[in-house]
């Protein structure tokens, strides 16, 4: 069947007119050739031919789709009655955008995190490997680690190591110095992720081995902004902390990589190395058709290897390798965050839902009249469903489309509030913007809102009983009891929706208001944060880092305002190590005594963070390289290790087994120090211990210096930020020319580190109070609609000698029946769904009573304002005007 | 319900006006009028064109490019839309053929020799 069949119908049917009329012509001229005169003639031609409307019919019919006819009929109906109602047809577009629109915004985020594949070639057979511990994975690993599962070429087609996090590395040689962010990685990083080469090649295997020479590989961005995409650009060498670097290749701008990157470098492992850190992740390719239990298996087995080659303490005793799928390693953490978000936006778009239900069940009672008279007229039930649908449809595909606006902006402004490092969104969100995905998942949530909210009015409305209704003499009598039912039905609903949502985020606003409250164990006020680059060859040994401190510490310390200053390899909140312990002369069972938190500071640190000092001393600078080793303990690592006795009586050796790097001599436990929250705020301080900067052995130094910065913190008397340029250019003096990038107070770094409560908490709060709104809305319209079609009964009333008050009771009564049964179900409803959120949760129960109380208290009240309205407008009902009504 | 029909004959008898549509204007180009009138004299009166099916049956057999279609000026010096059959059309018409005669036949056969 062609489509030629229905294209251009009414100029083919102008085309069969013409022709008819030609025939009709030519069988008057033979009619008239036999004789017959010319009027007779005419008449017997079109007798002969029958009606020519017929005829065209015939055509017509067989040039249409009837469904796609009828639909198009019913929604130019819809369009011309919804034009006749506008202040209708803006509040429901209104509640219906901003039901769809809210939606769409959080979709978008879901799909580009958790639906979109990863954008690397065949992401399905990418995995992470992961250290398995007995609590939980961890993915890391050593160069002999890595080494080993190198070797494991049965079940990995490809594999790679990089480093955690880029370092930062110093463009020098140019006019404006940089710090650029740099990342190690082995040889076949690219392959396996299937970076394109923009230019020249990436690193050969002799330049990823031990003393492959200084090469590195620039990104697209780098390369365009400071190369101006100069393809010479490679085989030049540019200058990284004051060493020459020969570029060898350029990245294609499609690599996506979650931090971003402005250089590689090779990481030029020593595959025989035994340095145990864990300073890389792996991630590899599996070989077809190799499963992930298969790949698990394999390396259990290489675990048993592992220890066997370097030893029982190796790895932990119930700990092991494995491997994950690299998208669920990246995304994992944020699915039930970002399901709930979707299912609590879902709520509004429910409420939207029975809120339009409401205004078009309103409606429909107000065109009565119409559609008894379209029935009457020989419509039938089917025709007015239908005709009524496409109302609803045309408000929802017409809110989709003002909803997916909404939407475009809202995840602007949504990613805009610092959601706290959700991966795969790109930076502030770049990479979440409108595909196919939120398109179809737009109009398949416009399409079902439709249905939704305009099938229960359609099928109500449609059930007229035509006498009853025609031979009503004006609109004033009452909703029927049915629909009026189904209207506190609707409202019901929505106020037990609106419960639940109000609920959830009153407790996320309590727990971002107890993690506020978290004594991070420091001071974050007036305290600036920064990061210093000491990856190049000056830094390799322990004395130029101290010294370093040193100078930096007296500079800053000569800077007007400066109150304190100190550096560390750590920045709390943000980042740090662990190293396990033992102390001298106590029995242990295990291979070490324990694991503690593991800060180098100098000795100016305790005092720019305002740690307090409990027992002993804090370092000095006469704690050097030349003077005994010391170190610091934090009280809880007191508490944990020295229930009894006095941690100031031992020794520590730190690292024990560690590696040769590590190797020092036992350390004196000379000062305990208050606890601080290094990790997450919302969780408890753990142990720890600080070394003096200058007391590192020169192994662990050299190590260090690669992946992590210098971190400086001063404290200042005012805004940090007004002593900035000072500081910086006394920074610069003591380092000899070295940039400082990631300026940031504690303040923020500590408001970064609750972000993600932060969002969860901003979101779950816009939700509720628009649920809170349109549940509102609800109850007023449902009560204002009652007390307009009671006038009459409330004059009569009134005549009877009912007082103002009375009326007015009746009335709130009513309505606030409905908030008391709303309120009952949604309080059972947040019963059983809190406990979803109880994960997020931090110093609340899912169960706070505050909560469980003054959040219905709460809906009451809004509701009892949304009555007090239609209420008081009882009161003023005149009894003659309503009686006269009649 | 007859069995082991012809497959093609439900096909035969709907497409009959088609058939005689196509079959007139093998001769040559012509318009509305004068089909329906080529059909009525060569069966000697016996076949009657409802004219009023002529039109539909015409237009859907252009949409399957069976015809090609022109308004042009007619013998009587009016104007009409002149019809011709396109080469697909031709084949189609041979087709049509074919099986009106299968048919045709298998109907004779049964028929025999007329029952004195």
């Amino acid at each position: 069947m062609t489509m030629r069949r229905f294209v251009d119908r009414a100029r083919k049917d102008e085309d069969l007119a013409a022709e008819i009329e030609s025939h009709l012509a030519h069988e008057q001229d033979a009619q008239a050739a036999r004789g017959v005169p010319g009027e007779e003639a005419r008449r017997r031609a079109r007798l002969r031919f029958g009606n020519p409307r017929t005829t065209r019919e015939r055509v017509w019919r067989y040039r249409s789709l009837p469904w796609i006819d009828d639909a198009a009929r019913d929604l130019r109906f819809a369009l011309r009655s919804l034009a006749r109602t506008p202040g209708f047809t803006i509040i429901t577009l209104l509640v219906i955008a901003v039901g769809i629109g809210v939606n769409t915004a959080v979709f978008s985020v879901v799909d580009a995190v958790l639906l979109k594949p990863l954008t690397y070639p065949d992401p399905q057979s990418l995995v992470q490997l992961v250290l398995t511990t007995d609590r939980g994975n961890f993915p890391g690993a050593s160069i002999p680690q890595f080494a080993l599962w190198s070797r494991q070429t049965s079940i990995f087609a490809q594999i790679a190591a990089s480093g955690f996090t880029p370092v930062g590395a110093n463009l020098t040689g140019v006019d404006q110095p940089e710090q650029l962010q740099a990342l190690h990685v082995t040889r076949d990083y690219f392959a396996l992720f299937g970076a394109p080469v923009a230019a020249g090649r990436t690193f050969t295997a002799a330049e990823d081995s031990p003393n492959g020479g200084h090469v590195a590989v620039l990104s697209y961005g780098l390369w365009k902004q400071r190369y101006g995409g100069d393809p010479a650009i490679v085989g030049r060498t540019i200058q990284l902390d004051g060493r020459p670097y020969l570029v060898v290749g350029v990245i294609g701008r499609s690599f996506v990589t979650d931090t971003p990157i402005d250089l590689w470098v090779p990481t030029q492992f020593d595959l025989n190395s035994h340095e145990m850190v864990i300073n890389y992740v792996v991630t590899a390719r599996l070989r077809p058709g190799v499963t992930l239990p298969q790949a698990n298996a394999q390396l259990r087995l290489a675990a048993d290897q592992f220890r066997r080659t370097y030893g029982a303490h190796s790895l932990p005793p119930a700990g092991g390798f494995g491997v994950v799928s690299l998208q669920e390693e990246i995304v994992g953490n944020m699915r039930s965050p970002l399901l709930i978000l979707l299912a609590a936006v879902g709520f509004v778009l429910l409420i939207a839902c029975a809120n339009v239900a409401n205004l078009l069940l309103a409606r429909a009672s107000a065109r009565r009249r119409e559609l008894a008279t379209r029935a009457a007229i020989g419509a039938g039930r089917g025709q007015i469903i239908r005709q009524l649908l496409m109302e609803s449809l045309a408000l929802s595909l017409t809110g989709g489309v003002l909803g997916l606006a909404i939407g475009f902006v809202g995840v602007r402004v949504l990613l805009r509030i610092n959601p706290g490092n959700i991966p795969r969104i790109g930076e502030t969100g770049s990479s979440v913007g409108l595909d196919l995905n939120i398109l179809l998942f737009t109009l398949g949530v416009s399409v079902l809102t439709g249905i939704l909210f305009g099938l229960i009015p359609a099928i109500v409305a449609s059930r007229p009983n035509l006498a009853a209704i025609l031979n009503e003499g004006s609109s004033r009598s009452g909703i029927g009891f049915r629909q009026g039912k189904i209207r506190s039905i609707l409202v019901v609903t929505e106020i037990a929706l609106a419960l639940v949502l109000v609920i959830g985020a009153a407790l996320l606003v309590r727990t971002f208001r107890k993690l506020g409250e978290v004594d991070p164990g420091f001071t974050t006020h007036n305290v600036l944060s920064m990061t210093m680059s000491i990856s190049g060859d000056r830094f390799q040994t322990t004395a130029p880092v101290a010294q370093l401190a040193r100078e930096g510490q007296h500079r800053v310390q000569a800077v007007p305002g400066v109150l304190a200053v100190g550096a560390s390899n750590c920045l709390p909140l943000a980042s740090g190590f662990g190293m396990v312990f033992d102390i001298l002369g106590r029995p242990k069972n295990g291979p070490f005594t324990g694991g503690a938190g593991f800060y180098s500071v100098s000795s100016g640190y305790f005092s720019s963070l305002g740690i307090p000092l409990v027992r002993g001393r804090a370092f000095t600078e006469r704690d050097d390289a030349s003077a005994p080793g010391v170190v610091v303990i934090s009280q809880a690592m007191a508490r944990r290790y020295w229930p009894k006795g006095d941690p100031l009586m031992d020794r520590i050796q730190i690292g024990p087994g560690a590696g040769p790097a590590f190797a020092e001599p036992p350390r004196q436990v000379i000062g305990i120090v208050g606890d601080t929250r290094n990790g997450r705020v919302d969780q408890d301080p753990g142990p720890m211990m600080y070394i003096p900067l200058a007391q590192m052995p020169d192994g662990e130094t050299a190590l260090n210096s690669r992946v992590a910065p210098l971190y400086w913190l001063i404290r200042t008397r005012e805004n940090p930020y007004n002593v900035l340029a000072p500081v910086e250019s006394a920074l610069r003096e003591a380092s000899g020319d070295l940039a400082v990038a990631h300026i940031r107070t504690m303040d923020e770094v500590e408001a970064r580190n609750i972000a993600r409560q932060r969002f969860n908490m901003v979101l779950m709060t816009v939700f509720g109070l628009s649920g809170l709104l349109m549940a509102a809305i609800g109850v007023y319209g449902v009560m204002s609609c009652s007390v307009q079609q009671r006038t009459q009964e409330m004059g009569v009333r009134m005549a009877l000698g009912a007082q103002a008050a009375d009326l007015r009771n009746l009335v709130i009564g009513q309505g606030m029946i409905l908030a008391f049964i709303g309120v009952a179900v949604g309080l059972v409803g947040a019963l059983g769904l809190t406990r979803f959120l109880a994960s997020f949760l931090f110093g609340v129960k899912a169960m706070d009573p505050t909560a469980f109380v003054v959040t219905p208290l709460l809906l009451c009240a809004v509701a009892l304002l949304a009555v007090w309205v239609p209420a008081v407008r009882a009161t003023r009902v005149d009894p003659m005007a309503a009686l006269r009504l009649e | 319900m007859v069995l082991n029909r012809p497959p093609d004959a439900g096909d035969v008898l709907q497409g009959t006006l088609d058939m005689l549509i196509l079959r007139t204007l093998a001769m040559g180009p012509a318009h509305g009028h004068t089909i329906a009138q080529m059909i009525e004299q060569t069966s000697e009166n016996a076949l009657d064109v409802e004219q009023g099916s002529l039109y539909p049956a015409l237009h859907r057999l252009e949409d399957r490019a069976w015809l090609a279609s022109e308004w042009g000026v007619s013998e009587n010096n009016r104007r009409a839309k002149f019809y011709r059959l396109t080469p697909k059309g031709r084949r189609e018409l041979a087709a049509a053929t074919g099986r009106w005669r299968r048919m045709t036949r298998a109907i004779d056969l049964i028929l025999g020799p007329e029952i004195e």
